[in-house]
């Protein structure tokens, strides 16, 4: 092929003309030569010439590139095609981009969130040590040692390279300019960025001589954090901070990457770990080791590492293993995503088998198209091209809509997911995600656009045209595969809208669960006490006394507490020992604890059963006293009351002189025989007078400050003024509603709830296309049959009904499959469930209406065209 | 009569052994050559003439007729010349082939 004439057509054309004129001249001069008069030497030359354009196109046939130039008309006739059909044009690209993008919305957050490597380097050698536990009732792993495993591992473990960290982060204050803020503290041992494998961006990280206890006390800084403070200055190192009232020497500053993966902004060394599974050990297998060999290395440690637990019971093996870092970082994502998945797999699988009916309809009905151009001499493979180019665009249309989606999509979950999943704050439609999801609506409709097109390539095209078209041909078998489309769609359908009723049902339950105490016109605010003013618990006691005194004398505020934390919050758990009771089968008792100040019950409307609430009397000089829920003493005393026993805290015996009402709080973290498993319920709680507590209880968390005032803005000037007033220095978090908080609580039920609601209602929509296409499909079929049986004399309503009833038969039969295969498919729903099982029967007949309703109406819209129809005019087409 | 396809080429090139030509004088050779019996629409002499020079089997370039007109003179290239040999020697073996089941008389 000479490629100069491809490129430059036009030229070449021109050339071959004047080739072909000066040809006739020669020969109209041959022809005078030889005696012709002119006009019948030009007549001739002409004539043994023939047709010059015809032999013109047959020179530039040859110079063209077929496959590229075939294409570009096959497109062109395709888009031609498809703006003749909106309808089925715009349901086909609607499915796709609705499916693909849900797919690409969720697949990011899956990929970045599950299978995205940690920002370090080779991030699978990277284990965390896991302490577990075997006994005869199952196996239980967490991913936290106290500090004997620790200390046994980092000394005697060879295979592994091994550092501790304390669990996540907790707010310090820190002083800049006299100006006091939150900020995100982290403990970790030395060695810590060296196994996790980060260098610091400038200066080093802790030496072991800073880990011990009474270390100097020395920092390292965020990268952030130091362009806030130091605006990444290099001088930073050996500067000074003030956390929690006390100078830091910085010593070194870590690199902006390893945000998202640690998001401290500060860190400060761990002391040696103590006691509690509440540290966190890293380790990097050694090179050419495998997990399973330092596993092993780690099994020979024998008793060793469990020296500051007690005995097991009989029956119960204790061991560290490790565990994957990824896998425990992830962990709490894991099962939403995966549940995610799963149902936005779904609605995938609805899209497609929209499209195959419908793609199987198009085939169909354009039978007779096929035939006219089969029988002017198109051959059965261009046919078939045609047909896949049809496809192949409407892929490319809806993928490329289906992107936009995503990325809407991708935002609208990111806002949902607020601040319940920070995470997904992160998360950006990437790359690999469009990718996979365009790869997979373009095979998707190739796929199904290629089933059509192979059927109706087998046309016999003489029996197609003689047929005198299909207005005549009642039904015929060939819908059985659409009815079959159908029927599996609503199936899914049914599928994804158990799920969701059962997710939407389980979130009304916990919503309307008894609070135990009166939200209304209840405001809270915390503070931080990481402060070394506040290590001394005498200047926690007069913080607490200085700012409720002042609280209470301000007009507008009807009561004011504290406490260590609120209703539907995650309390600390503790535990303890009954007087006079031995420990059966190393269930030792545990409660969730919190201080409260005496006036804690009555601010928040939180009934005394019995006994009495905690009072003035208590204060440290006192016998120590505690308040129990009715959980606790149904629980721990079924037979008898609880007033007047004693628990033992360590060394310490507590007597119980009250029995308060239950209140609901977020998941216990422990489970005792007689408790719900529910993410919000009333778990056994121990409440200690604030005037009694031990000062590192003060630590774990923020004191949270509750009144109840006649509005927001009073409660805050209230807080503002009183607070500081006792304390200049104390910066306080936001002002929250005991509402609010009770939102926050629900957020993660609510969340899920609503995304796969939203999913469910996407199947529910595309199963009504499907059912509302298959109907007026049966309707344009069936005209002419309609129009003489109108002209014979049938009522309208009586067709209407024929044609609208196999509709809802569908439906039905759909129900009932999809009903069958909901019960094995919502054991993934299951881990959401605890107000109420997956056979819920309400769930079920719920789902029945309302999937009667839309079937319904998808199938009379379109029967209803029957009504216009005009006999005399239908039966004259 | 029709040519067999591949034919014209042959005969093209056949012509072309002479030496160069242009477009018409192609056409009058073969016309006198053949007595009349091998007619063609002329014009159906172009296509054949690029489908050779794409092959490589022909040159063009321009020059100027007897009659002082500019047109394209073809003439063979080397490889044109090879081909045209291989298809005379199968041209002659097929021509013998014919021949002799014509003389087999059943």
């Amino acid at each position: 092929m000479n490629w100069r004439n491809v490129f430059h057509r036009t030229a070449a054309d021109r050339e071959l003309q004047n080739e072909i004129e000066t040809h006739i001249a020669e020969a109209t001069d041959y022809y005078v030569s030889q005696g012709m008069p002119l006009d019948a030497a030009q007549r001739l030359a002409r004539l043994r010439f023939g047709n010059p354009r015809a032999h013109r196109e047959q020179v530039n046939d040859m110079h063209r590139l077929p496959f590229f130039d075939i294409l570009g008309r096959d497109l062109r006739i395709a888009v031609r095609r498809l703006r003749q059909a909106p309808g089925f044009s715009a349901a086909v690209i609607l499915t796709l981009a609705l499916a693909v993008g849900a797919t690409s919305a969720v697949f990011s957050l899956a990929d970045r969130l599950l299978l995205a490597p940690l920002p370090v380097p080779q991030p699978d050698r990277l284990m965390v040590v896991g302490y577990q536990r075997v006994t005869p009732s199952g196996e239980f792993v967490v991913p936290a040692v106290d500090g004997a495993m620790f200390a046994a591992v980092r000394d005697r473990a060879r295979t592994i390279d091994t550092a501790a960290a304390n669990l996540g982060t907790r707010g310090v204050n820190f002083v800049l300019d006299r100006t006091p803020s939150f900020v995100q503290n982290q403990l970790v041992g030395d060695g810590f960025f060296r196994v996790i494998g980060v260098t610091p961006h400038i200066g080093r990280e802790f030496e072991p001589a800073e880990t011990e206890s009474g270390g100097p006390a020395v920092a390292i800084l965020s990268f952030r954090f130091w362009q806030r403070v130091f605006q990444g200055r290099r001088d930073a190192l050996g500067q000074t901070i003030l956390l929690r009232g006390e100078p830091y020497t910085v010593v070194g500053v870590m690199p902006d990457t390893l945000k998202g993966f640690l998001d401290a902004d500060v860190w400060t060394p761990l002391q040696p770990p103590g006691q509690g599974l509440n540290y966190e050990a890293v380790a990097r297998l050694k090179d050419n080791v495998t997990a399973d060999q330092a596993n092993a290395e780690l099994a020979t440690l024998g008793n060793e590492p469990f020296r500051m637990l007690r005995p097991p019971a009989e029956g119960v093996t204790r061991s560290l293993t490790l565990l994957p870092l990824h896998d425990v970082t992830s962990a709490n994502a894991r099962d939403p995503i995966v549940m995610l998945g799963w149902a936005v797999s779904a609605v995938l699988l609805i899209a497609c088998v929209n499209i195959a009916a419908l793609l199987l309809a198009r085939g169909g009905s354009r039978t007779k198209e096929i035939a006219t151009r089969m029988a002017l001499g198109s051959g059965r493979a261009a046919v078939i091209r045609q047909l896949m180019i049809e496809s192949f665009v409407l892929a490319i249309v809806g993928g490329t809509l289906g992107v936009i989606i995503g990325y809407g999509a991708l935002e609208a979950l990111k806002s949902l997911g607020g601040t319940t999943f920070s995470d997904w704050q992160r998360v950006t439609l990437n790359a690999r995600t469009v990718a996979v999801t365009l790869g997979l609506s373009a095979l998707t409709s190739l796929v199904f656009g290629l089933l059509p097109a192979w059927q109706t390539s087998r046309i016999d095209v003489n029996q197609a045209l003689a047929a005198g078209g299909s207005r005549a041909i009642a039904g015929g078998s060939r819908h059985l595969a659409r009815r079959l489309l159908v029927i599996a769609e609503v199936a899914l359908g049914v599928v994804m809208l158990v799920a969701a009723g059962l997710l939407l049902r389980q979130f009304a339950s916990l919503q309307r669960l008894d609070p135990g105490f009166s939200p209304a016109r209840l405001y809270t605010v915390s503070a931080s006490l990481q402060d070394t003013r506040y290590r001394d618990a005498a200047n926690v006691q007069r913080l607490f006394t200085d700012s409720l005194e002042r609280l209470n004398r301000t007009p507008g505020i009807e009561s004011a507490a504290i406490s260590q934390r609120l209703p539907y919050e995650r309390l600390l758990n503790m535990a303890f020992a009954i007087e006079g009771r031995a420990i059966v089968n190393e269930r030792v008792p545990i409660a969730s604890v919190s201080y409260v100040t005496p006036s804690f019950f009555e601010t928040f409307s939180i009934p005394i059963a019995a006994g009495r609430s905690v009072d003035a009397r208590d204060t440290a000089a006192m016998p120590r006293v505690a308040v129990v829920n009715e959980t606790f003493a149904r629980i721990y005393f079924p037979n008898d009351t609880a007033l007047g026993k004693r628990l033992i805290f360590g060394k310490t015996p507590v007597e119980i002189t009250g029995v308060s009402r239950d209140v609901q709080q977020f998941g216990a973290g422990f489970f005792v025989t007689g408790m719900k498993r529910s993410p919000i319920a009333t778990s056994p709680t121990i409440y200690f007078p604030a005037a009694q507590t031990d000062s590192d209880l003060f630590s774990w968390f923020a004191p949270v400050w509750t009144v109840r005032a006649a509005s927001a803005s009073a409660a805050a000037e209230a807080f503002a003024r009183s607070i500081n007033a006792a304390d200049p220095l104390l910066p306080l978090e936001s002002v929250r509603s005991m509402s609010e908080v009770v939102g926050a609580s629900l957020a993660t039920p609510r969340l899920m709830m609503t995304l796969v609601g939203a999913l469910a209602a996407a199947a529910l929509i595309l199963a009504a296309i499907g059912i509302h296409g298959l109907i007026t499909h049966v309707v344009s079929e069936r005209t002419r049959e309609f129009g003489i049986r109108l002209a014979l004399g049938a009522s309208a309503g009586r067709l209407v009904r024929d044609v609208a009833a196999s509709g809802v038969a569908l439906a039905a039969i759909g129900a009932a499959a999809g009903a069958a295969l909901s019960f094995p498919a919502t054991k993934l729903v299951e881990a959401f469930l605890t107000e109420l099982t997956r056979r819920d029967t309400t769930t079920y007949a719920g789902v029945a209406v309302v999937l009667f309703a839309v079937a319904a109406v998808a199938s009379v819209l379109p029967a209803l065209r029957v009504v216009r129809l005009d006999p005399s005019r239908t039966l004259r087409q | 009569m029709d040519l067999f396809r591949g034919t014209l080429d042959i005969l093209i090139l056949r012509t072309l052994l002479a030496g160069p030509a242009h477009g018409f004088a192609i056409a009058q050779s073969i016309a006198r050559r053949s007595d009349g019996v091998l007619l063609v629409e002329e014009g159906s002499l172009y296509p054949a003439l690029r489908r050779l020079e794409d092959r490589d089997q022909i040159a063009a370039a321009w020059g100027t007729t007897t009659n002082q007109r500019r047109a394209r003179f073809y003439s063979l290239t080397p490889r044109g010349r090879r081909h045209l040999a291989a298809e005379t020697s199968r041209w002659a073996e097929l021509v013998a082939a014919i021949a002799r089941v014509q003389e087999t008389t059943p």
